[in-house]
């Protein structure tokens, strides 16, 4: 009876590793080309496409445009398994006034740090999220 | 009934139980984390909005707040995010016409997060942390739609 349950456990143990991207990650050099107090709705609606969500507060409004990554790592071991999720964003808030021209914004790029791990493992280090903003800087998205 | 025939019925059963009780051990990150020392320097009564998104990046959501009579509002800023681990269980049954599942789920039982709120000026009223749950309205009303032949009631 033990052999054939340990037999069994390890024919049913394995791994699994998916990966899901929702809306095109956002690039810097985009945002960079707006300039608070001349940028309109009107242009960044133009450069960016239709916001994910629109806020309106009170005479102003806020759009947001968002990019989610999503990397999940599950081992089965038969009955118990292990899982790990990972999602980061590239997220803006941008803020317009009464006439439709931006206020401020603000932004975290932040998709490329989504990472594979087991769920024990530590990640997201300092120094690993550096290196992975430095790659993305440097490939220009 | 023999020996074999018992640890083969065992196994089979073993071999069935996945599918209908699993136990997990699940790890969640989600977003960004803001911790009090991202907040150091942001001054309520000073800080304007434009200052805040520079040091913290882009909420996980903004809402209304404070709306007067003249229609001016100020804006509720959120950030929430998770790091958590912890054991779930999973029980599921179905055949061709009935089908259920039964799931708890340690980790999603509560998620941090941090709000600012800004005055009509879009400056730094006050901020807090807690779980979102807590910090968010608990109920939020569809705004009425207002047709231009007929008055909004």
């Amino acid at each position: 009876m033990p052999r054939a349950s340990i037999l069994l456990l390890a024919l049913l143990a394995g791994c699994a590793f998916g990966r899901q991207d929702v809306n095109e990650p956002i690039l810097a050099a985009d945002l960079r080309a707006f300039a608070p107090g001349k940028t309109s709705a009107a242009e960044v609606v133009a450069k960016l496409g239709a916001p994910t969500e629109v806020v309106q507060l009170g005479r102003r409004s806020a759009y947001r445009y968002d990019a989610t990554r999503t990397k999940s790592t599950v081992l089965f071991l038969g009955i118990v398994n292990f899982a790990n999720q990972d999602a980061r964003q590239d997220r803006v808030w941008l803020f317009f006034d009464d006439k439709d021209v931006l206020l401020h914004y603000g932004a975290t790029l932040s998709t490329q740090r989504t990472q594979y791990a087991l769920p024990w493992e530590d990640v997201h280090e300092a120094e690993d999220h550096a290196a992975r903003d430095a790659a993305r800087a440097e490939s220009g998205r | 009934m023999s020996r074999a025939v018992r640890s083969l019925g065992a196994a089979l059963l073993l071999a069935a139980l996945p599918a209908c009780v699993t136990g997990s051990y699940d790890r969640v990150h989600l977003q960004e984390p803001v911790r009090e020392a991202d907040l150091a320097g942001l001054v309520p009564g000073v800080a304007a909005l434009g200052d805040c998104l520079q040091r913290l990046g882009a909420p996980w959501r903004v809402l209304e707040y404070d709306v007067d009579q003249d229609g001016n509002s100020g804006a509720a800023l959120l950030w929430t995010w998770r790091d958590a681990a912890g054991w779930g269980v999973k029980a599921e049954y179905g055949d061709d016409t009935v089908s259920g599942s039964l799931s708890y789920d340690a980790v999603a039982a509560e998620q941090p997060a941090c709000v600012l709120w800004f005055d009509h000026r879009l400056v730094l009223q006050r901020w807090r942390f807690g779980t979102a749950g807590d910090l968010l309205p608990r109920r939020q009303r569809p705004a009425p739609f207002a047709d231009a032949a007929e008055p909004a009631r």
